[in-house]
């Protein structure tokens, strides 16, 4: 082969070079004008709100958040499984049809994926009005696209000689997808799945705007009154919640005689499921939330090609992407490249415990609060936009480096330690090495998201495409809505193509040409 | 394992299972999925089974949205004392969200914004202002600036241009006090949005991170609602040795309870009457009352009419934040 190609190694560290312009920037403007505020945050860390009211209420809205997290969560888990089967190369080439190209559907996926939570939640809600039952619908539908894309993904990278072995020796497809390759997508239902039920804990937009309450409503509603210390009554709640969830997971996953045997995950998983499934229903009826209430379809006018027209030429779109993108890089380069920089830097148990903690705390932190605390401390700027979105996905990141961490099969990294190489080398090239294509993928599904969480940066000053959106949202200008949201297709939709390319030209994989030789 | 083998171990393991759950956990269960199915009836039915179906109130997230989340139960109980009917709050907290569901009719009584009301009014036609605070009808905001800024007190409003090139910000985007009068202002000083600093001005998102994020001096200058203003000076949380209150703007008119149409149809004649009556009576002598009032920050609620809020209908159009 003739090509050069970029070492995995160097790419995941690549991304951290963000951090040079941004802390130029942020080092630039900083004064002391909102050390009062921060004291105060912190304060309030140590001194959460004991009142009886407080406590009460966010028990309950907790309970509301964890109910409804988990139905979400387990819909969109079992349609995202069936969908990232079905917009997979592989399965289409098991059936029998090499030639049909999964790409069409894995677009077709992105577009609801694209489409920023809230403009689906305001949709439903337009078209349906308040009913429990479709705010957990708005949570799934992007959830589910969001599994389906990490499970086509995971299954293209799959190495297929065992599968190809299997199938030329004549076995049913429904076997080979049962027998290979179910068990090969188990730990990504451990890590990646669990990772996703924390994500639904965090959302906390849709359930607000559906009135359902949730420990994120009070989140936002203690923040936006800047009441620390009830603020901090939720925070350690949810960060109890989100601390036990992580140890749970590991539990379960270093429980040998769940993972020994195939036949056994094969039955529990489902079981455990249809369990989870049902407590969440009746766990939220208990709460008072009927998920059975009925809803009226309520027509909308739909904007008019004139209309879409007109608000094209009325909104800057090419600045809006620019800007957009632009926050978007810098936030990305900050989350992805912090975390494999942490592990190496400090990779004793206690550095690793300790930045376990901090990525924990990161997540808990929402962006708009991140937003705030450094604001009070920095002059407003895109850097600083990109600096408090990529802190809230530094804890997102690292937390997925340490799932994979974890499932990492440690041979190659034992073997280089006794050979004697140095502790930090081994772990950069036999842990982090093989890492890096699974890491690198999660931080594009990451980045497709920062690309909307732009949309929590208004403090900063209108910033980009989700300001915009926002603000668009707030006339209830749908033209303008739908020219953003499209905008969002084409991106991601680009976006995505991009990452294939950068695939195949900088780390040499190719699973379209593995496939192709096989025909 | 040979891979065949092993398909066929795993076909005779699942049907094994098949006849396990035909043969015995189905009866078993048989009895218990009818509980299930009376049970899953039950809650489907439960809400109709009501005698009546219940008022729905909501409130936008403004001013101390927190305890009103936490104290609604109060606005409950008083209301459906009141008007003898079934009462429920539904925390709806976004200001799109909050006019949306009023539309679709999810929600029966809102305390609204100008701006918000004006938006769900004339989306969901026929829908009725019932009141407003004694303080809403002369709302003002308040034009504030960090003291080492050196933005001097504005005299009359065209002196709103040395906001120019300074860092500012407005509070949520959907805010009347926090956002549409301020900007309708500047730009009838000549200031638009894109003159301040950095070409945009910020959204602090509340009233209340208007004043830090302006005290802090991240944001030269900042523009609020009047009321919460007197309030964080009077409760300490506006430092005057850092901020000051640079210009107060006209008066207009602000926040109102906004009510569905058909109310009458389905609770009885006259029952908006009765609800407009319930809102009006309430009064500081009595304790739970006074209590929802403080939440609300009035003194007392006073009857309102739709035409009071034209002004800022035609302030919304011209900023194109109603379409």
């Amino acid at each position: 082969m003739n090509r050069l190609f970029l070492h995995p190694t160097i790419l995941i560290f690549l991304p951290a070079i963000a951090l040079i312009p941004v802390s130029y920037t942020v080092i630039k403007d900083t004064h002391g004008g909102g050390v009062g505020i921060l004291s105060s945050f912190f304060y309030a860390a140590f001194h959460p709100s004991y009142d009886n009211l407080v406590l009460n209420h966010s028990f309950y809205a907790l309970q509301i958040t964890v109910a409804s997290a988990l139905l979400g969560w387990i819909i969109s888990l079992f349609i995202g499984f069936i969908l990232g089967i079905l917009s997979s190369q592989l399965f289409w080439f098991l059936l029998g049809f090499a030639k049909v190209n999964s790409n069409f559907i894995k677009g077709i996926l992105a577009i609801p994926r694209a489409v920023h939570e809230i403009v689906w939640g305001l949709l439903l809600l337009q078209l349906f009005g308040l009913s429990p039952l479709v705010a957990i619908l708005a949570i799934v539908i992007p959830y589910s696209c969001l599994v389906a894309k990490v499970v086509s993904d995971q299954i293209d990278n799959y190495k297929f000689d065992v599968l190809l072995a299997s199938k030329y020796s004549g076995a049913g497809i429904f076997s080979i997808l049962i027998t290979v390759l179910f068990p090969s997508l188990i730990p990504l239902l451990r890590g990646y799945g669990s990772y996703r039920l924390e994500c639904a804990l965090r959302s906390a937009t849709l359930l607000g705007i559906f009135g359902l309450g949730g420990i994120g409503t009070e989140l936002q509603l203690t923040f936006q009154s800047l009441q620390f210390s009830e603020m901090w009554t939720s925070l350690w709640m949810l960060g109890l919640v989100m601390f036990s969830l992580e140890k749970l997971v590991n539990w379960v996953r270093s429980y040998p005689s769940i993972n020994s045997r195939v036949q056994y995950q094969f039955i529990i998983f489902p079981i455990f499921f249809i369990i989870l499934f049902l407590i969440a229903i009746f766990w939220l009826s208990f709460l008072g939330i009927n998920l059975f209430d009925e809803f009226n379809y309520h027509p909308i006018d739909w904007p008019t090609i004139t209309q879409i027209l007109i608000a094209f030429k009325q909104l800057p779109v090419l600045n809006l992407i620019l800007s957009t993108l632009l926050i978007t890089f810098l936030a990305a380069g900050i989350a992805i490249g912090i975390p494999p920089l942490g592990l190496l830097l400090i990779p004793t148990k206690f550095g690793m415990q300790l930045q376990s903690f901090l990525w924990l705390f990161c997540r808990l932190i929402p962006v708009p609060l991140f937003a705030l605390l450094l604001l009070v401390c920095v002059n407003p700027s895109s850097c600083l936009a990109a600096l408090a979105l990529g802190l809230h996905n530094i804890g997102i990141m690292g937390r997925l480096l340490k799932e994979g961490f974890i499932e990492q099969n440690k041979d190659c990294f034992q073997s280089m330690k006794n050979s004697g190489a140095c502790f930090r080398s081994s772990l950069l090239y036999g842990i982090l090495c093989p890492q890096t294509k699974s890491y690198l993928s999660y931080a594009a599904y990451r980045t497709d998201v920062l690309l909307r969480e732009t949309a929590l940066l208004g403090v900063v000053g209108g910033v980009g495409l989700g300001w915009q959106l926002q603000e668009s949202l707030s006339s209830f200008a749908w033209a303008q809505v739908v020219i953003i949201t499209s905008t969002y297709i084409s991106l991601t939709l680009v976006g995505e193509y991009l990452i294939q390319i950068i695939r195949r030209y900088c780390l040499g994989e190719d699973s379209q040409i593995s496939l192709e030789i096989s025909y | 394992m040979d891979l065949i083998v092993f398909e066929d171990y795993y076909s005779t393991f699942l049907l094994s299972i098949i006849k396990m759950i035909n043969r015995s956990i189905f009866k078993k269960i048989k009895g218990n999925i009818f509980i299930l199915i009376l049970l899953l009836t039950r809650l489907l039915t439960s809400n109709q089974a009501l005698a009546n179906e219940p008022l729905l109130v909501g409130a936008i997230p403004d001013q101390n949205p927190e305890r009103l989340n936490r104290l609604y139960d109060l606005l409950c109980l008083e209301l459906s004392e009141k008007i003898k009917i079934p009462v429920r709050y539904v925390p709806v907290t976004n200001y799109s969200a909050a006019v949306s569901a009023f539309r679709t009719k999810s929600l029966d009584l809102v305390w609204f914004g100008g701006l918000t009301g004006v938006q769900a009014r004339l989306q969901t036609p026929g829908s009725k202002v019932l009141a407003q605070r004694d303080i809403d009808e002369k709302f003002r905001s308040v034009f504030v600036a960090n003291k080492s800024s050196g933005i001097p007190i504005i005299n009359n409003i065209y002196e709103l241009k040395y906001l120019k090139n300074r860092r500012f910000t407005f509070g949520s985007e959907s805010s009347t006090s926090g956002r549409l009068m301020p900007q309708y202002f500047l730009q009838q000083a000549g200031v638009q949005i894109d003159d301040f600093s950095g070409r945009r001005p910020g959204f602090s998102g509340s009233h209340d991170s208007t004043i830090a994020l302006v005290q802090s001096g991240s944001y030269e200058a900042g523009a609020l609602n009047e009321q919460v203003w007197n309030s964080s000076v009077s409760n300490g949380r506006a430092d005057l040795d850092k901020i000051r209150v640079i210009w107060r703007t006209p008066k207009y008119k602000d926040y109102h309870w906004l009510a569905q149409q058909d109310l009458d149809k389905r609770y009885g004649k006259g029952f908006t009457k009765k609800l407009q009556k319930t809102l009006i009576d309430f009064n500081m002598e009595n304790p739970r009352q006074a209590k929802i009032l403080n939440l609300f920050g009035a003194k007392r609620f006073i009857p309102a009419s739709n035409d009071q809020y034209k002004e800022i209908e035609i302030i919304g159009r011209q900023l194109g934040k109603i379409n």
